[in-house]
């Protein structure tokens, strides 16, 4: 080994809290570039494999009822590799203890081989084409494990007006069910309430009294084709069958919540590590200029003695390389780890066939890349100050640091009034400006990183009150199988327990304006209803016209539509012929999620009908009442009955996974704070020995020398959390109006209290650091530290 | 001037111990330093004196022997006896001064000040070393000279009752280093503080009260002089 090799792990010897301190600055960017990437591709590479191995639809098309003999002509379109007809329809599932759920029955022409949207059995068999007595169907898997069903039992619907018994035979999932849910208004899959059912189409079409017809068409287009031309075709001939709704696959739910998902993870994955890795570069672009300045001597009989520039400055840069190396097997490793526990959490959330698992080589190596130029980049750009050395002048000790006046000393007001440490401290900090701003912009990371990752939380807490505390003010929402007049139920409200009661009619529409068509849902409800209330995403309070529509900004943005135009509405029930009638648009608003409303009154005239609804909302004396619930689930036309509360608590479970995220990100965090700060207290203690041994010969004691020490820490960190939580802000702003898409927006929600922890915690994490770096004034030799210069 | 002792050194020693190597820097001494006294250290370069020097001021600990500042031990006080003697009894004067660069001459002058309950004025300090006009300048914008009194009104400020300046000197050219011994002198006389000068220049013995001689960490003798010189008659 050459001399300077081992003066290199010497030096690292001597400095080995701030190597270790640099190296897991590093470990983590590594850590958070391979586990983000790594899930990423996974994730993104089994939805592909899925979509393309099971033929996932590019386009969804409903109708009221067509005869299967229109996919043959649909096929016939240029541009349309397969269609595939079949039903699919909501019907009302009884579970053993009397409550109910919906089941989204999809049928599946067999042999399947061909068909778009095939499925992938997870567990079981598959089901027959025909069965004697109970048709065979597979259940999604989350809806079985909820409810601990298991192949060989038999469960109920309420189909056609009859009961019907059908027997699990296993577990199967499709590219369209990767998150089972209901529709866009509900955020979190419901696997109580909600099961996707799959059987044959014969069975279903049997079950359903619709023998020889389809309801819903879903096609495979080839690839680069003109998807709203061939649209317009497919509805063109779909037409005399009433085209309830069609939409392109971007829009379906599943994949939709899937992509945000994706998305996150893409922008997290970049983002996130490059925060980390620039940190790091940063810093050891400090560390690597103080040292060079203190080795000035050194150097120069380095130079003396005929070594040249590149050997010096490689010695240099190579400290940086191996910081980099170190960090980047360290954080491989974990970073494996982590990608692992990623997938086995999105295989818990996603119903995906293949094991989302697997080490990819790539990422790994583009991560030692990566961290390998940031160590090279800072080495050389540091140690390009070796070049100005010359020996001779080298050789001559250097003058005292030059201290200078500062812009706050023309406050005489405040000036006057600072303590000599006080002034010593704020002095230094302005003449060690790159150490300033580096502490000042790792501390500012660190709570940036801590907002972040809490954010999340907030705003989901945050829609989950909205939608609990401020928009929805019933207990129980009973929903109908179909439309059916609101007298029928007007004697609830006499019912003991029940306090008030208010109707919803909901009708899927297509609204056309300006030659374009957008399929929506109207919401109708009393505009002086209490029950529920609507709100935007800024929770300012909506009120809901008498007349025309209140519409979403989406859709209106997607029609080009302005308040006070009129538009025309048709509407799309699943049954009965489709009506159409003209609406002014009154009002624009930005949703959180949900839709369009419409009055109570406007919504039976847009039908023709006058008093018919959908479901009621009850208000009740309790936020659970068994007795009445029980009775309402009874009742033959009842789809569902929804509790708030309840729904709340699945939801709140949910979030006990996103703590588990939250805390990694803030042990993340910390660290970076950590690391940061007890290297640049490190490095101011090592540059002042000499003056604070000085002190300690005056009669400081060693807690004062060490608060001195701390307060000129303590001034960075003030700075950098002041920064930091704005810009936190800002990040979480970003990052939402990105992931946000035409079904999901996200307001970028932090409460005060998250604020309050993040500072909390930087502040904690700045002290560990500080107290890390000034226990070593214990240790100040004041012999050794006023020796003759050497 | 009377005999009052200040301080006594027992038998004190100092081994440095480095791996197989040990290097007695100050072997066993026996003596006293006495009130209001100038002791001159005389010694060629290795010959203990500034080890003798830090272990009276407190900044070291003596490997054997006992040290009582009148009649207090400081070699079984432990670190809080040491900080607090060195804060009230001690100014220390370096060869290369050691001011915080990042204070003013008067700001450093301050800190030390900011340490006894009863400090002489700073202003006053700073007229006495000459610096009044400059006590605005930071460390580096001052030259040696300039800075070595600043370290000289440093150490001074606390009206301490030991003075212990550690080749004062040794940086500066001889007109500088004259006036800079002056100021010493004057200080002795005036606050009537002790003041201990190490230096291997032996001239400077001239203008002591008493004479310390070192050689090979031990004090050989200590000779009184009768008639001590001004700084400025000094010849070197
Ligand atoms: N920290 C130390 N470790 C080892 N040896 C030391 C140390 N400090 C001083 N010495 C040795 O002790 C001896 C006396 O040193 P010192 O008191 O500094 O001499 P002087 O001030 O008279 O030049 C010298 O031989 C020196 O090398
Ligand atoms: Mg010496």
């Amino acid at each position: 080994m050459s001399v300077l090799s081992r003066k290199l792990l010497r030096t690292i010897s001597y400095t080995r809290g701030q190597f270790v301190a640099l190296v897991v600055v590093v470990m983590l960017g590594v850590l958070i570039y391979i586990s983000m990437n790594t899930a990423y591709y996974n994730l993104e590479r089994s939805q592909q494999q899925f979509y393309s191995d099971y033929r996932f639809a590019d386009y969804f098309f409903h109708v009221v009822k067509a005869p299967e003999s229109v996919i043959a002509r649909i096929e016939s379109i240029p541009g349309v590799v397969k269609a595939t007809g079949r039903i699919q329809q909501d019907v009302v599932l009884l579970k053993d203890n009397n409550e109910r759920a919906t089941a989204r029955l999809t049928g599946y022409p067999l042999p399947m081989e061909s068909e778009v949207n095939q499925l992938h059995l997870m567990s079981g068999r598959m089901f027959d084409q025909d069965s004697s007595h109970s048709a065979e169907v597979l259940v999604d898997p989350q809806y079985a494990a909820a409810n601990q069903l298991v192949s060989g039992q038999a469960i109920q619907i309420i189909a056609d007006g009859k009961k019907a018994d059908l027997l699990v035979n296993g577990t199967a999932t499709s590219p369209e069910f990767v998150y089972p849910m209901r529709d866009a208004s509900t955020m979190f899959p419901e696997p109580h309430r909600f099961a996707i059912i799959m059987l044959s189409q014969r069975n279903i079409q049997q079950i359903l009294g619709m023998p020889g017809q389809i309801n819903q068409v879903v096609v495979d287009l080839a690839p680069g084709v003109d998807e709203t031309a061939i649209k317009s075709q497919v509805e063109e001939i779909l037409k005399p069958y009433g085209n309830i709704a069609s939409y392109a696959r971007k829009d379906q739910i599943s994949h939709a919540y899937l992509d945000v998902e994706l998305e996150g993870l893409r922008i997290n994955s970049r983002f996130l590590p490059l925060l980390f890795f620039l940190i790091a570069a940063g810093i050891q672009m400090v560390i690597l200029t103080r040292m060079i300045r203190s080795h000035r001597m050194s150097i120069g009989v380095l130079k003396a003695l005929g070594y040249n520039n590149a050997q010096i400055m490689w010695h240099y840069t190579s400290y940086a390389l191996l910081v980099s190396l170190v960090g980047a097997v360290f954080g491989t490793i974990a970073g494996m780890g982590m990608a692992s526990a990623m997938s086995n959490l999105y295989a818990q959330f996603f119903n995906l066939p293949q094991t989302i698992g697997g080490l990819n080589i790539q990422v790994v190596l583009w991560g030692f890349v990566i961290s390998g130029l940031v160590g090279i980049a800072s080495g050389l750009f540091a140690s390009r100050s070796v070049l100005r050395i010359t020996p001779a002048e080298a050789m001559r000790p250097e003058p005292p640091v030059s201290g200078r006046r500062i812009a706050l000393e023309g406050l005489p007001f405040i000036w006057k009034r600072l303590g000599s440490s006080w002034r010593m401290s704020l002095r230094s900090i302005l003449r060690n400006r790159s150490r300033f701003a580096i502490t000042v912009l790792g501390v500012m990371s660190s709570v940036v990183l801590l907002v972040f990752a809490s954010f999340t939380n907030d705003a989901v807490d945050y829609l989950l009150s909205q939608s609990f505390k401020q928009v929805n003010h019933y207990d129980y929402i009973v929903r109908f199988t179909a439309p059916v007049k609101y007298s029928g139920t007007i004697d609830w409200s006499r019912w003991e327990s029940v306090q008030k009661q208010e109707p919803i009619l909901e009708i899927p529409v297509k609204i056309h304006a300006h030659g374009r068509t957008e399929d929506e849902l109207l919401t109708g409800i009393n505009p002086a209803g209490r029950l529920k209330q609507v709100y935007d995403i800024n929770s300012r309070q909506i009120q809901i016209p008498d007349e025309g529509i209140l519409l979403s900004s989406p859709v209106a943005n997607k029609l080009g539509l302005k308040t006070g135009e009129v538009v025309r509405v048709e509407t799309a029930m699943g049954s009965g012929a489709s009506r159409t009638r003209e609406l002014k648009i009154a009002a624009i608003y930005d949703p959180m999620m949900g839709a369009s409303y419409i009055s109570y009154d406007t919504a039976n005239h847009l039908l023709g009908e006058s008093q018919v609804i959908t479901a009621v909302m009850l208000k009740m004396d309790a936020p659970e009442v068994p007795a009445v619930e029980a009775r309402l689930q009874e009742m033959p036309k009842v789809s569902s009955v929804m509790s708030p509360a309840r729904e709340q608590e699945s939801f709140l479970q949910l979030l006990d996974t996103m703590l588990y995220f939250i805390l990694v990100m803030i042990m993340f965090a910390g660290l970076l704070g950590l690391a940061i700060v007890y290297n640049t207290a490190t490095m101011a203690f090592q540059e002042r020995r000499r003056e604070l041994a000085s002190l300690r010969v005056m009669g400081y004691s060693n807690t004062e020398v060490a608060r001195l020490l701390s307060q000129e820490t303590w001034i960075q960190a003030v700075v950098g959390i002041a920064l930091g939580l704005p810009a936190g802000k800002l990040m979480g702003a970003v990052y939402m109006s990105s992931v946000s898409t035409d079904l999901f927006s996200f307001p970028a929600i932090i409460y005060p209290r998250t604020y309050f922890i993040a500072a909390l915690a930087s502040i904690i994490f700045v002290w560990i650091g500080q107290q890390l770096a000034v226990r070593r004034v214990k240790n100040i030799d004041m012999v050794e530290a006023l020796k003759n210069r050497d | 001037m009377d005999d009052q002792v200040v301080m006594h050194l027992e038998e004190v020693s100092k081994t440095y111990i480095m791996g197989e190597v040990t290097v007695e820097a100050l072997k066993a001494t026996t003596m006293e330093i006495l009130a209001g006294e100038l002791l001159v250290i005389l010694g060629p370069s290795g010959s203990g004196k500034s080890t003798l020097l830090n272990l009276i001021g407190g900044i070291d600990l003596p490997s054997n022997g006992q040290m009582f500042f009148q009649s207090q031990s400081l070699s079984d006080g432990g670190d809080k006896v040491l900080t607090n003697f060195r804060r009230e009894e001690v100014g220390f004067v370096f060869q290369f001064y050691n001011l915080i660069p990042d204070l003013t001459a008067a700001e450093n002058v301050a800190l030390a000040a900011e340490l006894v309950a009863d400090p002489l004025p700073v202003d006053e300090v700073l007229q006495d070393v000459g610096l009044w006009e400059r006590r605005d300048h930071f460390p580096s914008q001052l030259s040696g000279g300039e800075q070595q009194r600043v370290a000289i009104a440093r150490a001074v400020v606390k009206n301490p009752r030991l003075l212990l300046c550690d080749e004062p000197t040794g940086a500066l050219d001889n007109e500088t280093g004259k006036l800079i011994l002056r100021l010493l002198a004057d200080i002795c006389e005036k606050r009537g503080s002790t003041v201990i000068i190490v230096t291997h220049n032996t001239v400077i013995g001239a203008m002591a009260d008493r004479v310390a001689r070192m050689s090979s960490g031990q004090v050989v003798e200590i000779i009184k002089n009768e008639h001590p010189l001004p700084a400025e008659r000094i010849e070197w």
